[in-house]
């Protein structure tokens, strides 16, 4: 009806209070409705991460004593999504905060009464203890030692993942600035084939990767043993090269941003092109260094499928993630805790690094795509 | 004068070797090398010894003739499992949630974008362990807990009994993030004037995506598309950590029929000439991937002459 | 057509105050223009009227109903931005037709509207063309029509001529303003430029940083400007604005007193446009500085005991010489006395020359 009055040609008589209780009306139901929207879809994300949390530092049983993470949800979840409502009654930013404020508060205490009692540090034995698996079994006698300590595999993937970085940021911050300011015969073809490298999955590549690796321990003499099929160059050196086609068009984007005038104005200040790069140029980049590089470093940490293929046959060069598999794979009936406490020790390096770097790589995989 | 123009060429060459070199290098021994060796590979008769007797077309006869795992079993899965996680979560939610969570205030859209970057960012085998928990057909799992212990439904085994429908939303909950972010993005950088212009001429909510919003994505929506297609053909990971490819063959995908015949069977030579289909498939929408991006832009030539 | 009021309305971010405080009241088929320089409040007025902004306080009603909460689409205004929004996927005639979507409006009934619209500010003939095909004068019209179609109550105009160039931008502005006298349709003009606001509009609004400063009309602004902004940022060439101190009965600016008539103590500034200023002989004694021929006048820059003043001399020959000596006079009436520390105008004061 309201409609009808406004499209009344002559007199409009328009009932504007009836209008804005509509929009307030619709307003409030439509934010209601996409905040349950988003709450209903997200908990069930949530909710595993917060299990094998939980589970890791409170069940005792070997089972999966979940009673401690019903209560912690019960604590947290109403806790966390009251967040939204208190917007609503608290207008005045400081009685919101206030609000806020008692929220933790309470939430904290209620965690400290009935969860905190429950919890214990057992489930991480496998940190110092190398032989969790031999006693779980109850076998008595002679140790098998099936799983090498996990120290040396966190010490691994640091390495895997810190020697993918390094070369990364190198290999494409080189190429990045070449094919950014240099004219040579064949830019733009090597341009092309790098897109098309871009795209293209390297995982299906993996029969003739591992056919490769296996020649250079084969026939590679002293290269087999740095690069070949078992060690954690090898390893490095395909996950970088899977990974350079993105790093280098980032670096690319980065450089093509970097005025021209400051490289003329350093090259007739008497520097050469060299010089130049490395002067004035590559201090312009470094945040597209550091994006990049966090980028391999996350990549590396969480490789599996070419670490399975090409690295398992060694266990002293195991990764965190062929552990974790392992150990899932021989204990998992037996201590759901210890798991998951496996589980909490390789997520929470990555997962941290994530959460203070999030906003570079949200904007860095958006690279090149037209708007 | 000739003496400068040939210092001028080594510095040229120099410069090319320095900077360009390590790429090439590592580009060749891992991408361009290994399709050779596996267009090679592919017409041998490979197997666990890493040695070939003969070269012949027998595995491509194999393929489409007799291996009927492959014809009857693989190769449906792997359509029902790439259309569904597609069209389901990787576009069809991927947008949903970009809309929803560009609607609601920013700091809120952003927390639960994070929630749902989770998974995506967590270590591969991680996110498996959480699924097997969450799918333990006791009274353990997760979703039993819930299921049974919340509404009293009966115990389900979903491994068991809708195997294609969990490695859907084992992808599902991971490819949706994709298209979040890109679309979040996409519909962030529309000029805030034409939503108000929209809302001035008359256009609700709904209105409002439909004339405005869906238009102005149409392209990275169409990218994410056929990006996310490639993606789901060749990824057996998820799969391979959660079911295994089973029951049966029941959640064996392509790209993990692939990997289970050379890795598992040795069947290297077989294995070779399967992964030359995804290979090819590769390229080609690798090809066609270019056309979602600005060339122009790309392409523009340096302007220092002198190297 | 709506009388539009705004009763005390405030709209704030945070701690950002975008608006503060204003109350204004435009009448049926006015043309009133907000004019203030960027980031005066200006456009956020507009956005709160076409119901895209609430505001944090304070009341806007139409015809005399209090709106602050009815959505956009229910208000039934036209808007045209500063960049034109024209929707890029949508041909000319889809943009125009866009507004009748929602409208409850048979198909034949509203594509005729549109044409008449598209006709009526002449892109009758650019119908199938996307807005990328058109230069920046035609999209501004086809916002124009996309504004106008639904014969909206309201038209809001939100810098719509700044993107254009300026010979565009003379032939727009006498369009726009008989077009609004045509269709004697309420609107609205925000603008940072003077002489737009000036030359289209009943009455100006001058704000700044959120507040009114004057509200009048174009005549008033320039002859009586309330405040030393106001007099500022009106006039071009600008004002000549001189600080000095009133001391018994005398307007002590740099070496030189002034006799005042009326009122005045304490720090003051004398203004005087530059084309109220002339040269005859027995005024006050200076040499011409600088000549800025600006073709059918002349500015001249001359330095006296008051300082340096601009003088405006009709003439486009500059046939005065730097270094020529001159001597300047005024009209006691043509001086704006205002205290320097309010900066307020001080209406019955007046500066004369010492003869």
């Amino acid at each position: 009806m309201a409609a009808d009055s406004v499209a009344a040609v002559g007199q409009p008589v328009i009932e504007w209070d009836t209008l804005a209780a509509r929009a307030r009306s619709r307003r409030r139901w439509t934010m209601t409705a996409l905040y349950a929207f988003l709450i209903v879809v997200s908990v069930p994300i949530l909710i595993p991460y917060l299990w094998m949390f939980t589970i890791s530092i409170s069940a005792t049983t070997g089972g999966t004593d979940t009673f401690v993470l019903w209560r912690a949800v019960a604590i947290l979840g109403p806790a966390v999504f009251a967040f939204w409502p208190l917007q609503a009654i608290f207008e005045d930013g400081k009685a919101l905060q206030r609000a806020r404020l008692v929220l933790v508060a309470v939430a904290l205490i209620a965690l400290a009464i009935f969860v905190a009692p429950h919890l214990h540090e057992h489930n991480f034995r496998f940190m110092w203890n190398r032989n969790f698996v031999d006693e779980l079994r109850g076998y008595g006698g002679e140790l098998i030692q099936q799983f090498p300590s996990v120290w040396v595999a966190f010490a691994n993937s640091l390495l895997l993942a810190g020697a993918v970085m390094l070369i990364v940021v190198t290999v494409a911050t080189l190429a990045g600035y070449y094919i950014s300011r240099f004219a040579f015969a064949g830019r733009s073809t090597f341009l092309r084939s790098l897109l098309v490298l871009h795209a293209f999955p390297a995982m299906t590549l993996i029969i003739p990767i591992f056919l490769i690796l296996f020649a250079v321990s084969e026939y590679g003499w002293i290269l087999g043993e740095i690069i070949g099929l078992g060690t954690i160059g090898g390893v490095v050196l395909v996950i970088c090269t899977i990974e350079l086609p993105f790093a280098i068009f980032i670096m690319k984007g980065f450089f093509d941003a970097v005025p021209w005038e400051i490289e003329m104005s350093a090259l007739a200040d008497g520097a050469s092109r060299r010089q130049a790069f490395v002067r004035v140029v590559l201090p312009q980049v470094k945040v597209g260094m550091f994006a990049i590089g966090i980028f391999a470093f996350i990549r590396g940490w969480e490789e599996y499928v070419f670490v399975r293929t090409l690295l398992q046959f060694e266990k002293s060069n195991w990764v965190m993630s062929l552990y974790l598999f392992w150990v899932a794979d021989d204990i998992m009936g037996v201590d759901y805790g210890m798991v998951a406490a496996v589980g909490v020790l390789y997520v929470v390096p990555g997962l941290l690094l994530y959460v203070f770097t999030q906003k570079f790589l949200v904007q860095m995989t958006l690279g090149g795509i037209k708007g | 004068m000739a003496g400068n123009i040939r210092a001028t060429q080594a510095r040229q060459r120099a410069n090319f070797v320095i900077f360009l070199g390590p790429a090439i290098l590592l580009l060749f021994l891992f991408y361009v090398a290994p399709v050779i060796v596996n267009i090679f590979i592919a017409f041998t008769d490979m197997g666990s010894d890493l040695k070939w007797t003969e070269i012949s077309t027998e595995n491509f006869e194999r393929m489409a003739r007799k291996d009927r795992i492959l014809t009857h079993t693989v190769i449906p899965v792997t359509f029902f499992f790439v259309l569904g996680t597609l069209a389901v979560f990787n576009v069809t939610f991927g947008l949903i949630l970009a809309l929803v969570t560009t609607s609601v205030q920013a700091r809120s859209g952003a927390f639960f974008r994070a929630i749902w970057l989770l998974p995506r960012m967590s270590p591969s085998v991680v996110y498996a362990l959480l699924w097997a928990w969450v799918i333990t057909p006791t009274d353990y799992g997760l979703l039993n807990q819930v299921a049974n212990g919340l509404f009293g439904l009966p115990l389900t085994d979903l491994m068991g009994n809708n195997p294609v429908f969990l490695i859907i939303l084992v992808n599902g909950f991971i490819g949706a993030s994709l298209g979040m972010i890109i679309l979040t993005s996409a519909i962030r950088s529309i000029p805030e004037h034409l939503f108000h212009a929209a809302r001035v001429d008359g256009a609700g909510g709904w209105s409002i995506v439909r004339h405005i919003t869906l238009p102005a994505i149409r392209w990275p929506l169409s990218f994410i598309t056929v990006y996310q297609t490639l993606s789901l053909l060749v990824s057996f990971e998820y799969i391979w950590l959660v079911t295994d490819g089973g029951p049966f063959y029941d959640t064996t995908v392509y790209a993990l029929y692939v990997y289970k015949r050379a890795f598992f069977d040795g069947q290297y030579g077989y294995g070779a000439a399967m992964a030359l289909v995804l290979v090819i498939v590769g390229i080609v929408v690798a090809l066609m991937l270019w056309r979602f991006l600005d060339m122009q832009r790309l392409m523009q030539e340096p302007r220092i002459e002198v190297n | 057509m709506a009388r539009v009021e705004l009763n005390n309305v405030r709209k704030a971010w945070g701690e950002t105050v975008a608006v503060d405080d204003l109350t204004l009241t435009i009448e049926h088929g006015e043309l009133v223009s907000i004019l203030g320089p960027s980031g005066c409040g200006k456009s956020t007025i507009l956005l709160m009227l076409a119901g895209i902004y609430a505001p944090t306080e304070g009341e806007l009603r139409f015809d005399g109903q209090v709106v602050n909460e009815v959505e956009a689409k229910d208000r039934n205004v036209g808007i045209v931005f500063q960049s034109y929004a024209l929707y890029p996927h949508m041909s000319v005639r889809q943009n125009i037709m866009f507004p009748m979507r929602f409208k409850q409006v048979p198909a034949n009934e509203a594509s005729r509207l549109v044409e008449e619209a598209a006709d009526l500010v002449r892109v009758g003939d650019l119908l199938e063309r996307r807005p990328s095909q058109l230069s920046g004068g035609q999209q501004q019209r086809v916002a124009l029509a996309r504004a106008l179609v639904k014969e909206p109550q309201l038209l809001l105009l939100d810098e719509p001529l700044s993107n254009l160039d300026a010979t565009l931008r003379m032939t727009m502005r006498s369009e726009i303003k008989s077009l609004q006298a045509k269709l004697g349709i309420t609107t609205i003009l925000v603008t940072h430029d003077q002489l737009e606001a000036t030359t289209m509009a009943d009455r100006i609004v001058c704000m700044k940083a959120g507040r009114i400063e004057q509200v009048g009309t174009p005549d008033d602004l320039y002859s009586r400007p309330s405040s030393l902004f106001v007099a500022g940022f009106i006039g071009a060439p600008p004002i000549n604005l001189l600080p000095g101190k009133a001391v018994d009965g005398k307007l002590n600016v740099n070496d030189f007193s002034l006799t005042c008539e009326g009122a005045a103590a304490g720090d003051v500034t004398v203004g005087i446009r530059p084309e109220r200023i002339s040269f005859a002989e027995g005024g006050i004694p200076g040499t011409i500085d600088q000549t800025e021929p600006m073709g059918r006048e002349t500015l001249y820059v001359v330095s006296c005991p008051l300082g340096s003043i601009r003088v405006l001399e009709a003439g486009s020959k500059a046939h005065r010489r730097i270094g020529e000596a001159v001597a300047i006079s005024f009209d006691p009436s043509d001086t704006l006395v205002y205290d320097s520390r309010t900066e307020a105008l001080l209406g019955d004061v007046r500066a004369r020359a010492p003869s």
